[in-house]
């Protein structure tokens, strides 16, 4: 026993010994390495011999601003606001709401997805932001309509309580989820299954032939519909499709969301924007 | 019991006073919204893609915003092309834009256009002397490259000076001046001009987006990756400690008095960092008053690096030499032993 607890001893000495020679090599000679190849780097790039193209990749608000390493603080004396930086935004932003780990629908077409129609594309992508995919872009009928929305938390992906009265109106860390029926039992519209056949068919997408690429797209776009929900649908007194006071909006927010002022707003931006607001896309298909 | 005529209308008058009263204060707290803007961007998801693929985000953070040196600004003062709602794709702001508000000691309306004549001249214009355009002009700095909305900083000096709001001095605006709304901007906008308006650390901090890009500094042939080796100071290294009283980049490289965008090149005469002038630049009655003009001729942003202080390289090379020389093989020695320890009856071939 004795033996053993020696060899124990020796041993984390040993690791104690090679992380202090790991420490002493960086801050010495390593350092002088790394001056030498800066100094060397530094002076190609002075005959500018070193002007490397960078790929643009499409940008993501969950890249940009949900999971942006490009922080800063704001030191003001009396508190510290931190956030995200954007180069060249002049705004703060001053919100940390993480990303969307939930949603299948964006792995492929990203969490600003709405760019056809050019004049409402904020618009919809500011609801994105709290209303999930599927609430707008599947329309539920017959026996599988349950008129049941909830909010799931968007890092968990769990249904949680409203979180309206406690947030800034749309700056919520959960999104609006229909609920569908299924064999009898009402279920989320975004099931375990149909996620992990989606995150599947992204996996294995490029060993997949174009036909089974096709069939595989049917299959995750069945449930979706052409034709999706348009503004008035929530935006009315009558008969909205959310059921705002259900999923914990108070009486002042909902007549705000069908106050004269937002309805109008809409009205407006149609009238001026969208003649052919029935047919999103149409004009954009066709150029 | 029966109300006189009086007594009936009594309520009346008085609740019609209590909205006439309550009805300035309520509007004046949203003064910079009389468009009401923030009816759509006050979602945080207001965004797009543009034309080049870049995110565009149109969110205005009202509690912040309303803590920034343009709460009183309305909208449009700065994006002065909407005039309607609903607005076509705003253009690109314009800061040198006369806005709506009135400097009071010349009653004309505010404007940023002096700034543009500083830079013009400094050593962050766009155009050299003679009127041409400088060289790599992209990497010269536009507006929204040092600044984002400026916040206010607010300072106390009623029984000793510290960061935040005095309560105690509000009370004594409230004596003459009637709109609290009124008192907090005067307040903050005054307090947060009679110190520094930003942190040294975010000073450098914005310095550095640039001046440590090792692209840009060699680009420019500058001589230093100016904020890593700030950094390498003392005065750097207690600004990464958050203390305000130490200098920042702005307080060597202005004239005391100037404009921090009259920043100019150390080669010129007028520059504070010029030869002849770096001495006062420690010596002021903020810093050093009583220093030597020699103070100020250390290598303030030496580097170890041969091309820029070779004496500085050389001497701080024979001591990493002579570090990491003595401790490698000692720390190599004890670590064999401890192998034999841990192997004591191993052999490496036949033992003889």
């Amino acid at each position: 026993m004795k033996n053993f607890f020696f060899k124990i001893y020796m041993l984390a000495f040993m690791v104690l010994v090679v992380f202090f020679m790991v420490i002493i090599w960086k801050v010495t000679f390593a350092h002088i390495l790394h001056e030498y190849h800066e100094r060397h780097k530094s002076q190609e790039i002075a005959k500018f011999k070193e002007e490397q193209e960078q790929k643009v990749e499409k940008t993501k608000f969950e890249k940009v601003i949900l999971e942006s390493e490009e922080r800063v603080k704001h030191y003001l004396g009396y508190r510290i606001l931190e956030e995200v930086r954007i180069k060249g935004h002049f705004h703060h932003i001053g919100f940390d709401i993480g990303p969307d780990k939930r949603s299948y629908c964006i792995k492929c077409h990203g969490d600003m997805p709405h760019d056809a129609v050019k004049e409402l594309r904020a618009f919809l992508n500011m609801h994105a932001f709290f209303v999930a995919c599927e609430t707008c872009h599947i329309k539920l009928e017959g026996p599988q309509k349950t008129g049941v929305f909830k909010w799931y938390d968007r890092t968990t992906g769990e249904i949680v309580a409203s979180p309206v009265k406690k947030g800034s109106p749309g700056s919520f860390k959960a999104k609006i989820i229909p609920f569908e029926k299924h064999n009898g039992a009402i279920q989320r519209v975004d099931s375990d299954d149909k996620i992990s056949f989606a995150l599947e068919y992204r996996e294995n997408e490029r060993k997949l032939s174009e036909a089974q690429k096709s069939k595989a797209k049917k299959l995750i776009h069945k449930i979706v519909n052409k034709q999706p929900y348009l503004c008035e649908d929530c935006h009315q007194k009558e008969r909205p499709l959310l059921p705002l006071e259900d999923i914990g909006y108070p009486k002042e927010r909902i007549d705000s969301i069908i106050s004269t002022e937002v309805v109008g707003m809409i009205k407006n931006y149609t009238k001026f924007y969208m003649p052919k607001m029935l047919q999103p896309g149409e004009e954009a298909k066709k150029q | 019991m029966i109300l006189t005529r009086a007594q009936k209308i009594f309520p009346v008058i008085f609740l019609s006073l209590l909205i006439f009263i309550s009805y300035p204060l309520q509007t004046s707290s949203l003064a910079a919204d009389i468009g009401n803007c923030l009816l759509c961007h006050k979602y945080p998801g207001l965004s797009r893609i543009d034309e080049e693929g870049q995110m565009r985000l149109f969110f205005i953070n009202e509690s912040i915003f309303n803590n920034s040196v343009h709460a009183k600004v309305k909208c449009e003062g700065c994006h002065t092309d909407i005039t309607e709602i609903p607005h076509k794709p705003a253009i690109k702001v314009d800061c040198l834009v006369e806005c709506h508000i009135v400097e009071p000691s010349t009653e004309t309306k505010f404007s940023h256009k002096d700034v543009a004549s500083f830079i013009k001249t400094s050593v962050h214009g766009k155009v050299d002397s003679a009127g041409n355009e400088k060289k790599f002009v992209q990497d010269y700095p536009d507006c929204k490259d040092c600044h984002d909305n400026p916040l206010y900083r607010p300072l106390s000096f009623f029984k000793k000076v510290r960061p935040g709001i005095s309560e105690a001095s509000l009370g004594r605006c409230r004596v003459c001046h009637k709109k609290d709304d009124f008192i907090y901007q005067f307040y903050n906008h005054v307090t947060t001009r009679l110190h520094k308006s930003r942190n040294p650390l975010n000073i450098a901090e914005m310095c550095a987006r640039c001046h440590d890009d090792s692209a840009l500094v060699a680009r420019h042939g500058l001589s230093t990756k100016a904020v890593f080796s700030y950094g390498e100071t003392f005065h750097g290294k207690a600004a990464t400690f958050l203390d305000e009283r130490v200098p920042d980049c702005l307080d060597c490289h202005v004239n005391k008095g100037e404009s921090v965008h009259q920043m100019l090149s150390h080669k010129d005469p007028l520059s504070s960092i010029h030869e002849k002038n770096k001495g006062k630049v420690c010596a002021t009655i903020d810093c050093h008053p009583s220093a030597s003009p020699k103070l100020a001729n250390y290598g303030v942003h030496s580097e170890f690096n041969l091309n820029q202080s070779p004496a500085q390289y050389f001497f701080t090379f024979f001591f990493i030499v002579l570090t990491g020389g003595t401790l490698l093989p000692l720390m190599g020695i004890i670590f064999l032993d401890l192998v034999r320890r841990f192997f004591p009856h191993a052999t490496i071939g036949r033992r003889k």
